[in-house]
C-alpha cells in the first residue's frame, strides 16, 4: 500500500511540475523562433544577409511588444537542410522558417508544416492577389499553400553584348524565337583561331528544361503521378536541342569558353546577374565583354517562359504560436517596406507585384549599375516571373529531373531516334513514378 | 489459489507491455538522436513517410500514460474490489490510456490494447459477454495493426529506425522487437487458456452439487409414497378394528336375541316382547358406537366442532400459515348438513384454498356460501395468476368428484384468478336426531 501511495503522489507531482512550468513560461516574454540560414539561397555572394531580417525583426518587434523573435545565426545554406531535419526530427522546428525547394515536397507529405489555406483566408488584411501567382504557387503542394515566398529569382537568357555587336548581329527583341537564335548561333559559331574546330560558340548550359518550358509542354500532370514525354513539342524542343548540339561539331563548350566572351548565350539567374553586374562583384566575373539579358526563345506553341524559383517561408506545425507566426511570415513576406528591402540588400525580386514593378525599386536596381547600361525594365521582370513555370511539386521530381537529364543528353550526343527513345523512356519513367 | 495465477498472469502481461512500450518509445528517441549526431537526418527525412512529432516528449508521455495504467491497475487489485462500478470506471480510463499509447506510437505496438481486455476479462463474469469481449478484442487487435492503418494515413514505422543500424544490429532489433510482440500474445493466450479452464472447474462442481440435490429429491418422493402407503394402512386397520368392535359387536348381540327371540316367541310372548326390547336398545346402542366411531373418521375440525367453526378455523389457521387473506362468507343459517355434505363442503374449500395458494401463488382468497332454494352455492375465488386452460391434476378432479357423488355441479374459471363455483343439493330435514 505505501508503494502504491507513492506511485500516485509521484504521478500526481509530475503532473503538477509539468504544469507549472508551462505556467511560469508564459509569464516571461514570448519567444519566437525564426529557422534560416547564412548567406544568398541563389548560390551568389552576399554580404549583407542578415541585415534584410534584422530590420524585419526590429520593425516586427516594434509592432509586437513582449515578443522578441530569436534565429541561431551561422548557419550555411549546405548545412541548412541537415539543421532543418534535425530540429524536425526532435520535434523542435521553428516557428518560423525557411524552407528549401529541395526539402518543401518532403516537409508537406511528412506534415512539417501548417497548411496555411485558413490562416489566409481568415486574416481580412491579407489579399493574395498581391502576390505574383507564379511565387505564390511555388509555396502550394496538393492545392494547398504551405509556404509563402518570401523571394524569387527568375532565370534568364544572358547574352554577350560585345561579341553579336562584333559579328553584326542585332540584339534579340524579348519575343523571339528558337529560329531566331538557331539563326544567331548559326552565325557566332566559328573558328576562329585558325585550328579548323569552332572556338567561339552560340550557347553554353542551355539545356532542354529551357528548351521544353518555351516549348508548350506540360511534362508533368500536378499529382506527378503521369508524365507526358512523348507530346510533339518535346519532340521539337528535341530536334531544336540536337540541331544547336550540331553546331558546335562535338566541341564541348565550356564556362572558360564565355567567361573568355567566346559564347553568345548562357541561361543566368536574376540574382548572378544582380551579382555580377554591380560592385564589387563584378569585377570577379565576366569582365572582359559588356553583357546583358533577355527573355527564352519561344518554340512554335511555347511563350519566352523563363524558370522562376523562390525561398520559401513556412510555420511550423507544432507552434504554440500561431498567430504570431503568421503575423511575423506576413512581416517577411507581406510588408511593403520590408520586400523593398529585398532589392536593397538581397539578389532576389520581391515576391510582391506592386513592389517589383515600383519606381523605388527600378531606382535601387539602377543605382549599381554602370552608367550607360541597360538594366533589366522592372515591366520585363514582373511579365517574366508572372508568365514563368515552376518546377512541379512532388516526391520524386528530382530523381525524374536527373532521369531525364541523362537520358536526354544521351538521345541528342549519340544521334539515337528520337521518336522510339521518348517512348521507351516515358515508359522508365512511368513504371518508376508508380513504384 | 486460482487467482492469484490469474494475477500472476495479469501482473506479467502488465511488465511485458511497460517494457515494450518504454522499449520501443527510448528506441525511437534514441536513435533520433544518434541520427542527429551522425549528421544524416536529412538523409533520414527522405525515406520516412512520417515521423513523431517529438521522440523525448512522446518518450515522457508514454510514461506518464504506462503510470496511470500501473496505478490503476494497482487500485483495482487492492482497493476497487469492493466496489465494481469504480473497478468498471478504472477499466474504462485504462482502455482510453491504451489507445492513447497506441496512438502516440502510432500503432507500430498494440498488444497495450491485449493487456485492457486481459483485465477486463476477469470482470466480465457473463459467459456470452466473454465471447463477446474476446471477439472485440480480437477485432481491436486486427484493426490496429501498423499494416492496415499505414494504407490510409502517415505513419513513422519502428521499421524505418532499425532500418538506420548496420545490418546485423537491424537483424538483433528487429529479433527482439518481434520477440516483445509474440510474447505479449502468447501471454494472453495463456492467460485466457487459464481463466476460461478455471471458469470450467467452476461448472463442473455445480454439476456435481445438482445431481446429488436430485438424487435427494427422489429419495425425499420415495419417502413420501412410502408414508402415504404406511398411513392408509393405518387407517384401514383401524376401521376394520372400529368396524369389528362396533358393529359387529352389536350385530353379533342383535343376530343372538333375534335367535332367542325366534325360539321363545310362541312360548313366552312377553318375554320375547322384553327381549325385543333389548335388541332395539342394543340397536340403538350401536347405531351410536357406529355414530361414534364415524365420527372418529371425519376430518379432525369437523370430528370436534361444527362446520362453521371448522371452516373458520381453517380459514385463520391458512391465513396464518400461508400469509395470504382468506375471507369466508356465510349468508346460511345454521349450517348444520350430513356428514358427507358437510365433509363435501369441507374438503371443496380446503383444496380450493390449497390450489389457490400453490398455484395461482394468490395473496387473496374469497369464500362465500349462500343459498338457492335447496341447494348451497359455494363459491371460492382468488386474485392468484389463474390458468388459461384447465389441467386435470390440479385437484379439480377431486373437487369434481366429490360434488358429484353429492349430485351437484361444479364449474372452474382460470381467466381472472381462479375460480370454483359449485352448486350442491342438500337433504333437508332428513339428518339424524
Amino acid at each position: 500500500m505505501k508503494k502504491l501511495n507513492s506511485i500516485l503522489a509521484l504521478t500526481g507531482l509530475t503532473v503538477a511540475l509539468l504544469t507549472g512550468q508551462a505556467n511560469a513560461m508564459e509569464e516571461h516574454e514570448t519567444v519566437l523562433e525564426f529557422g534560416m540560414f547564412t548567406g544568398s539561397n541563389w548560390d551568389v555572394a552576399s554580404a549583407s544577409s542578415f541585415v534584410i531580417i534584422d530590420r524585419a525583426i526590429e520593425a516586427f518587434e516594434k509592432t509586437h511588444p513582449g515578443v522578441r523573435v530569436h534565429y541561431d545565426s551561422g548557419i550555411l545554406k549546405e548545412d541548412y537542410s541537415e539543421w532543418c531535419a534535425r530540429k524536425f526530427l526532435n520535434g523542435d522546428l521553428p516557428d518560423v522558417f525557411m524552407v528549401l525547394d529541395t526539402d518543401f515536397t518532403k516537409y508537406c507529405s511528412l506534415g512539417a508544416m501548417k497548411n496555411l489555406d485558413e490562416m489566409m483566408e481568415a486574416d481580412q488584411d491579407f489579399d493574395q492577389s498581391k502576390f505574383f501567382s507564379t511565387a505564390l504557387n511555388i509555396g502550394k503542394n496538393g492545392g494547398s499553400q504551405y509556404a509563402l515566398p518570401y523571394e524569387v529569382v527568375p532565370t534568364l537568357l544572358f547574352f554577350n553584348k560585345s561579341l553579336l555587336s562584333k559579328e553584326k548581329i542585332e540584339i534579340p527583341n524579348q519575343d523571339w524565337t528558337w529560329e531566331d537564335m538557331y539563326e544567331i548561333c548559326k552565325k557566332v559559331t566559328k573558328d576562329t583561331n585558325g585550328d579548323g574546330l569552332p572556338d567561339q560558340f552560340g550557347a553554353y548550359n542551355y539545356n532542354w528544361l529551357n528548351v521544353v518550358n518555351t516549348s508548350g509542354a506540360e511534362l508533368f500532370s500536378a499529382d506527378g503521378q503521369k508524365v507526358n514525354f512523348t507530346g510533339s513539342q518535346v519532340y521539337d524542343s528535341m530536334l531544336f536541342l540536337r540541331e544547336l548540339y550540331e553546331l558546335n561539331q562535338g566541341q564541348k563548350v565550356t564556362q572558360e569558353d564565355y567567361n573568355n566572351g567566346k559564347v553568345a548565350f548562357m541561361p543566368l539567374t536574376f540574382a548572378e546577374y544582380r551579382t555580377y553586374k554591380t560592385y564589387p562583384y563584378k569585377i570577379k566575373k565576366y569582365n572582359t565583354f559588356q553583357w546583358d539579358c533577355t527573355t527564352f526563345p519561344a518554340g512554335a506553341d511555347g511563350g519566352n517562359t523563363s524558370e522562376v524559383d523562390a525561398l520559401l517561408i513556412g510555420i511550423s506545425q507544432h507552434t504554440n504560436q500561431e498567430q504570431l507566426a503568421w503575423e511575423f511570415l506576413k512581416q517577411l513576406t507581406y510588408e511593403k517596406e520590408m520586400q523593398m528591402d529585398i532589392f536593397r540588400y538581397s539578389q532576389g525580386v520581391s515576391v510582391l507585384r506592386e513592389v517589383t514593378m515600383s519606381e523605388e525599386a527600378a531606382a535601387i536596381l539602377q543605382e549599381d549599375m554602370d552608367e550607360g547600361e541597360r538594366v533589366i525594365n522592372s515591366e520585363l521582370l514582373g511579365s517574366v516571373i508572372e508568365e514563368g513555370s515552376i518546377a512541379p511539386s512532388f516526391d520524386k521530381y528530382d530523381q525524374v529531373i536527373s532521369l531525364a537529364d541523362n537520358e536526354i543528353s544521351k538521345i541528342i550526343e549519340e544521334d539515337k531516334n528520337i521518336d522510339s527513345s521518348l517512348k521507351i523512356f516515358q515508359r522508365t519513367l512511368t513504371s518508376y513514378l508508380k513504384q | 489459489m486460482k487467482e492469484k495465477r490469474i494475477r500472476v498472469y495479469q501482473i506479467g502481461i502488465l511488465l511485458l507491455n511497460v517494457a515494450a512500450v518504454m522499449a520501443i518509445s527510448i528506441f525511437i528517441y534514441y536513435t533520433t538522436n544518434l541520427i542527429c549526431r551522425r549528421y544524416s537526418a536529412r538523409e533520414f527525412l527522405q525515406n520516412v513517410e512520417a515521423i513523431p512529432w517529438n521522440p523525448r516528449k512522446n518518450m515522457i508521455l508514454c510514461g506518464m500514460l504506462l503510470l496511470l495504467l500501473v496505478a490503476s491497475f494497482m487500485m483495482r487489485e487492492t482497493r476497487f474490489k469492493k466496489f465494481p462500478r469504480l473497478a468498471t470506471a478504472s477499466l474504462m480510463v485504462d482502455f482510453v490510456t491504451a489507445v492513447g499509447i497506441v496512438y502516440l506510437l502510432n500503432f507500430n505496438y498494440n498488444g497495450i490494447l491485449i493487456m485492457v481486455f486481459a483485465d477486463f476479462l476477469v470482470y466480465i463474469k457473463d459467459r456470452k459477454a466473454q465471447i463477446m469481449l474476446m471477439i472485440l478484442a480480437i477485432a481491436c487487435f486486427l484493426l490496429t495493426n501498423y499494416s492496415l492503418i499505414s494504407v490510409w494515413y502517415h505513419l513513422y514505422s519502428i521499421d524505418t529506425y532499425i532500418q538506420f543500424y548496420n545490418a546485423s544490429a537491424q537483424q538483433y532489433l528487429l529479433c527482439f522487437y518481434n520477440v516483445l510482440v509474440s510474447m505479449n500474445i502468447v501471454l494472453f493466450v495463456l492467460y485466457c487458456a487459464e481463466v476460461i479452464m478455471i471458469q470450467r472447474g467452476t461448472i463442473d462442481e455445480v454439476n456435481a452439487l445438482y445431481a446429488k440435490l436430485e438424487k435427494v429429491n427422489e429419495q425425499i418422493q420415495e419417502y413420501a409414497v412410502m408414508s402415504e402407503k404406511m398411513a392408509e394402512t393405518r387407517e384401514r386397520n383401524r376401521l376394520a378394528r372400529e368396524i369389528h368392535d362396533t358393529l359387529g359387536h352389536t350385530l353379533t348381540g342383535i343376530a343372538a336375541g333375534i335367535d332367542a327371540c325366534i325360539a321363545t316367541i310362541d312360548v313366552a310372548p312377553d318375554m320375547t316382547k322384553k327381549q325385543l326390547e333389548t335388541i332395539s336398545g342394543v340397536t340403538r346402542h350401536g347405531i351410536k358406537e357406529i355414530r361414534r366411531s364415524v365420527n372418529e373418521l371425519r376430518p379432525d375440525a369437523l370430528e370436534r366442532f361444527s362446520l362453521d367453526y371448522a371452516i373458520s378455523k381453517m380459514v385463520t389457521d391458512m391465513s396464518s400459515l400461508s400469509g395470504a387473506k382468506v375471507y369466508f362468507n356465510c349468508e346460511v343459517k345454521n349450517l348444520k348438513f350430513d356428514e358427507d355434505e358437510e365433509n363435501a363442503i369441507y374438503r371443496v374449500i380446503q383444496e380450493s384454498i390449497t390450489n389457490a395458494i400453490r398455484h395461482g401463488q394468490a395473496e387473496k382468497i374469497w369464500i362465500t356460501m349462500t343459498k338457492e332454494n335447496s341447494d348451497i352455492m359455494l363459491q371460492i375465488r382468488d386474485d392468484g395468476t389463474g390458468c388459461k386452460e384447465m389441467k386435470s391434476g390440479f385437484g379439480t378432479k377431486h373437487i369434481r368428484e366429490r360434488i358429484r357423488m353429492l349430485g351437484g355441479t361444479v364449474s372452474f374459471d382460470g381467466s381472472n384468478g381462479f375460480t370454483v363455483a359449485a352448486r350442491i343439493p342438500i337433504r333437508w330435514g332428513e339428518n339424524y336426531d
